[in-house]
C-alpha cells in the first residue's frame, strides 16, 4: 500500500466532489427537461430530504466501518428500533402532555434507546469477535432478523400509523404551485444539522480528531496510548444513535412497520458503497446524490409508467455503475 | 483416498435396495396377471406399498436398512482385514445409510402412525415437511462451496434460488415448455446471472462484492413484486402452474421425495468430488491465502468464477425443486430471508465442512416443524415458538458464532480430533 500524500488525497477529493457536482446538475437538467417547474421544486426537496434520511441511516454505518472494521449489517434494525421507541414514548406519556413535549422527548428517547442498544450490542457481541471480522458480519445480519423479529412480536406484524408531529410542523406549503409537507422540511433541518455536527466533531474536537487517526492507522492509534476500545463503544454508539434519532424523525412520516429496517438497510448500503465504505464525505455527498436520484426516477416512473418501480431500481443501478466505473466508491481510496 | 469402487457400490446398493421390496410387491400383489406388463407390475407394487401401516415393503426396507448398517459397523471395526469393499464402506458408508434410512423414513413413519405413504396422513405430511429439508440442505450447500470452501461471502443467493422457481414456472406456464425443458431453462437463467455477477462483480473486492450481490439479488426481488410485470408474474401475489402429473406433490408425492432425497445426495457428492479435485484444491486455496494462491500463478478469477457458477447452479436447482413442489412461485422466494436462511443453517451447522450444511438444515428445519405449536412460558411471558422461530433462530445463531465459530460439525471434529490424540 503507498501512503496517501496530503496533496494526492486533496486532488482526488476534488475530483469526487467535481463528479458529484456533475452528477447533481445532470440531474437537475432531467428535472427541468421533463417536469413543470413546481414539480421539480417538490421533487427536488423531496429528494433531499430522503437524502437526509438515508444520510441519518448510512452516516453510522460509514464512521463504524472506517474505524472498527465492521459492517454493521444491522443499522436498518437500530433505524426502525428508534420509531419504535419515539411510538412507544408517544403512548406512554398521559394525554395532557403537549404534542411539542412528547415530540421532543421521543426524538431524545429515540436517540438514548439507539445508543444504549449499540453499546450492549458493541460490548457484548462485538467484543469477542474482533479477529473474526467475517463473523462479525455474519453476526450482524442475524442480529438484524432478532431485532425484527423481536418488533415483530411485540407489535404485530401490521405497520404503526404515523404518530402525529406538533402542529407548527403538521402542514403544508407551497412552492412554484407544488404542494409540500413543511414536516419534510423539518426532517431535511435535522439531517442538515447532524451532518454539520458530526463533521464538526470529526474534524474539531479530540475525540474526532482520533476516531479520524484511528480510520488511517488503528495500531499507530493504540502506539500512542489511546483506549481504542473506548473510542470504538462510544463511535458504534453514536452511530447507532443517529440511526435510532433517523428512524424517530422519519416516524410521523413513513409510521413504523417490520420491514423498514431492511428498506433502510439496503438503502444505507447503497449510499455507503457510493460514498466510498469509509469515507464520511462521501456517505454524505451520496446520500444527497442518491436522494435525488431516487426521487427523480420515482417521479418519472410514476409519470410515463403509472408505478414507482424505478425508485428502487434507479439506486440499484446507480450503484452497480458506480461500482464498475470506480470499484472502491466515488470518495474511496484504493 | 477413498477407493474409485465406492461410489459403484453405493449405486448399487441404492438400486437394490428399492428394487428388491418393488419386486416383491410387484409379484406378491397381483399373482395373476404376473408379468403381464410394466403397468400392471406398477399398480400391483403401488397397491403393497400404500397399505396403511406396517406393510411388507416397509419391512424388507427396514431389513434391509439395519444389514447395510450392520455392515457398516463391521467393515468400520474390521480395519484392513475386510479388503476393497471394507474400505469403501468405511469411507462412503455413513452417508449411504443416512440415505437408506431417509428412504426408509416415510414408510417408518406410516407404520408407527397407522397411515400410507401415499395420500393424506402423517406420514405424507412428514414426507412434504423432509422434501422442503432436502431443498434448504442442497441451497445451503451451495452458499457452503461459497461461503465455507471458497471463502467467497455472497449476500445474494435469494436470486438464484428465486431465479429457480420463477423461471421454471414460468416457463411452464406461459410457453407450455415439458418439464425437462422448462428445469434447463432455469438452469440457464441461473448460470447466466452466475456469469453476470462473476464477471461483473469480481472486478470489485471483498466487502464490496458481498454488497453488490445484495443489491443485485435485491432487483430481482423488486422486479418480481411490481405490478408492470403483472401479467407475467402475477406481482405479490405470485403466480401458480401446472406440473406432469408424475411431478405432482399432491398426487405422487413419495416420487417427489425420492427426486429431491436423489438430488441433494448428487449435489452432495458434486460438492465433495469437486473439493477433492485439483480445482477443488485451489478453491480452499483462495480462501485460506488469496494473494498467495495467486503468486504461485493461478488465475484466482477464473476458479473464483468457477466456484460462484457450481454454486449458482446448485441454488437454481434448489429453486426449481422449490416452484415444482409448492407448484408455484411468490416474490418471497427473492426475498432476504432466502439469503439469511442458507446462511443461518450453514454457519450453524459448520461452514467448509460438507456435512455441516446438510445438518444444519435438517436440524434447523425439523426443529421447526417439531416445535411449530409448542408455547413455552417463563414467568409472565410466554412464547409461541413457532410463531417467533426466526427470533429463536437468530437468538441460537448468535450463540453458535460467538461459543462455537466452527458450527456443530466443525467443532465435533476438533472435539474428536483431541480426543483421539489423548487416548495414543
Amino acid at each position: 500500500m503507498t501512503p496517501a500524500t496530503p496533496i494526492l488525497r486533496s486532488n482526488t477529493l476534488r475530483q469526487s466532489l467535481i463528479v458529484s457536482g456533475v452528477f447533481v446538475l445532470a440531474l437537475l437538467a432531467i428535472n427541468f427537461v421533463f417536469f413543470q417547474p413546481g414539480t421539480v421544486a417538490v421533487v427536488l426537496l423531496s429528494g433531499l430530504y430522503q437524502g437526509m434520511l438515508f444520510f441519518l441511516a448510512a452516516s453510522g454505518m460509514s464512521i463504524v466501518f472506517g474505524l472498527l472494521d465492521v459492517l454493521n449489517l444491522a443499522q436498518g434494525a437500530f433505524f426502525m428500533v428508534g420509531a419504535y421507541a419515539g411510538f412507544a414514548i408517544y403512548g406512554a406519556l398521559p394525554e395532557g402532555v403537549p404534542l411539542e413535549v412528547k415530540f421532543i422527548a421521543a426524538l431524545a428517547g429515540a436517540t438514548l434507546a439507539g445508543g444504549l442498544l449499540g453499546a450492549a450490542v458493541e460490548i457484548g457481541l462485538l467484543r469477542p469477535l474482533y479477529a473474526r471480522p467475517v463473523f462479525q458480519i455474519v453476526l450482524t445480519f442475524g442480529l438484524s432478523t432478532a431485532i425484527n423479529e423481536i418488533v415483530r412480536a411485540i407489535y404485530g406484524p401490521a405497520g404503526l400509523i404515523p404518530i402525529n408531529p406538533p402542529a407548527a410542523l403538521d402542514t403544508t406549503f407551497t412552492i412554484f404551485g407544488g404542494q409540500f409537507e413543511t414536516y419534510r422540511l423539518f426532517i431535511i433541518a435535522v439531517g442538515f444539522a447532524l451532518m454539520v455536527g458530526i463533521s464538526l466533531l470529526l474534524q474539531r474536537t479530540r475525540l474526532g480528531i482520533v476516531i479520524r487517526a484511528g480510520v488511517q492507522d488503528r495500531e499507530m492509534v493504540e502506539a500512542l496510548g489511546i483506549n481504542v476500545r473506548r473510542v470504538f463503544t462510544l463511535v458504534f454508539m453514536l452511530g447507532t444513535a443517529v440511526a435510532a434519532l433517523g428512524g424517530m424523525t422519519a416516524a410521523p412520516f413513513l409510521g413504523a412497520y417490520p420491514g423498514m429496517g431492511t428498506d433502510f438497510l439496503l438503502t444505507a448500503v447503497i449510499v455507503i458503497v457510493i460514498g466510498g465504505m469509509s469515507s464520511y464525505e462521501g456517505t454524505a455527498v451520496a446520500s444527497v446524490l442518491v436522494g435525488l436520484t431516487r426521487a427523480t426516477a420515482e417521479q418519472i416512473s410514476l409519470q410515463y409508467l403509472n408505478t414507482p418501480i424505478l425508485a428502487s431500481v434507479s439506486i440499484l443501478i446507480f450503484m452497480i455503475v458506480v461500482l464498475l466505473v470506480r470499484p472502491s466508491g466515488l470518495f474511496g481510496r484504493e | 483416498m477413498i477407493p474409485r469402487r465406492a461410489g459403484l457400490i453405493g449405486v448399487i446398493v441404492l438400486v437394490l435396495f428399492v428394487a428388491i421390496p418393488y419386486a416383491f410387491a410387484a409379484v406378491t400383489g397381483k399373482p395373476d396377471e404376473g408379468l403381464a406388463g410394466l403397468a400392471a407390475w406398477h399398480s400391483a407394487a403401488e397397491s403393497l406399498y400404500c397399505q396403511k401401516g406396517l406393510n411388507p415393503a416397509t419391512l424388507i426396507l427396514l431389513v434391509e436398512t439395519s444389514v447395510f448398517g450392520v455392515a457398516t459397523l463391521a467393515a468400520w471395526r474390521a480395519g484392513d482385514r475386510m479388503g476393497a469393499p471394507g474400505a469403501a464402506l468405511r469411507g462412503d458408508g455413513w452417508h449411504l445409510l443416512v440415505v437408506m434410512v431417509l428412504i426408509t423414513a416415510p414408510f417408518l413413519i406410516g407404520a408407527q402412525t397407522e397411515s400410507s405413504v401415499c395420500s393424506r396422513g402423517q406420514a405424507f405430511f412428514w414426507e412434504s415437511v423432509l422434501i422442503d429439508a432436502f431443498i434448504l440442505a442442497i441451497l445451503s450447500i451451495s452458499y457452503n462451496l461459497l461461503f465455507g470452501f471458497t471463502g467467497v461471502v455472497s449476500f445474494g443467493h435469494a436470486a438464484f434460488f428465486g431465479m429457480g422457481a420463477y423461471t421454471v414456472g414460468l416457463l411452464m406456464k406461459h410457453a407450455d415448455a415439458p418439464w425437462w425443458l422448462a428445469i434447463l431453462g432455469a438452469i440457464v437463467v441461473g448460470v447466466v446471472i452466475a456469469l453476470i455477477k462473476g464477471v461483473v462483480g469480481l472486478r470489485i473486492k471483498g466487502l464490496y462484492f458481498a454488497l453488490f450481490t445484495l443489491a443485485f439479488a435485491q432487483v430481482f426481488f423488486l422486479l418480481a413484486g411490481n405490478r408492470i410485470l403483472v401479467d407475467l408474474t402475477g406481482a405479490e401475489d405470485g403466480f401458480t402452474f401446472k406440473v406432469p402429473d408424475w411431478l405432482n406433490t399432491t398426487q405422487n408425492r413419495l416420487l417427489f421425495y425420492f427426486i429431491a432425497l436423489a438430488a441433494l445426495a448428487a449435489s452432495f457428492t458434486l460438492v465433495r468430488r469437486l473439493m477433492n479435485s485439483p480445482t477443488g484444491r485451489v478453491l480452499s486455496a483462495l480462501r485460506d491465502n488469496e494473494s498467495r494462491a495467486q503468486m504461485i500463478g493461478y488465475n484466482t478469477f477464473h476458479f473464483k468464477l468457477i466456484a460462484i457458477t457450481l454454486a449458482g447452479i446448485l441454488a437454481t436447482l434448489a429453486g426449481v425443486l422449490r416452484g415444482l413442489a409448492l407448484k408455484g412461485a411468490s416474490p418471497g422466494v427473492l426475498g432476504l430471508d432466502f439469503t439469511i436462511t442458507p446462511l443461518l443453517m450453514t454457519i450453524i451447522g459448520g461452514a467448509g465442512t460438507y456435512v455441516g450444511p446438510v445438518l444444519g438444515a435438517f436440524l434447523i428445519h425439523l426443529t421447526e416443524e417439531a416445535l411449530r405449536d409448542t408455547v413455552v412460558t417463563v414467568g409472565a411471558v410466554s412464547l409461541n415458538i413457532g410463531e417467533r422461530w426466526a427470533l429463536v433462530l437468530g437468538l441460537i445463531f448468535i450463540f453458535i458464532v460467538l461459543v462455537f465459530p466452527r458450527g456443530i460439525v466443525g467443532s465435533v471434529q476438533i472435539w474428536w480430533a483431541r480426543s483421539r490424540r489423548t487416548e495414543r
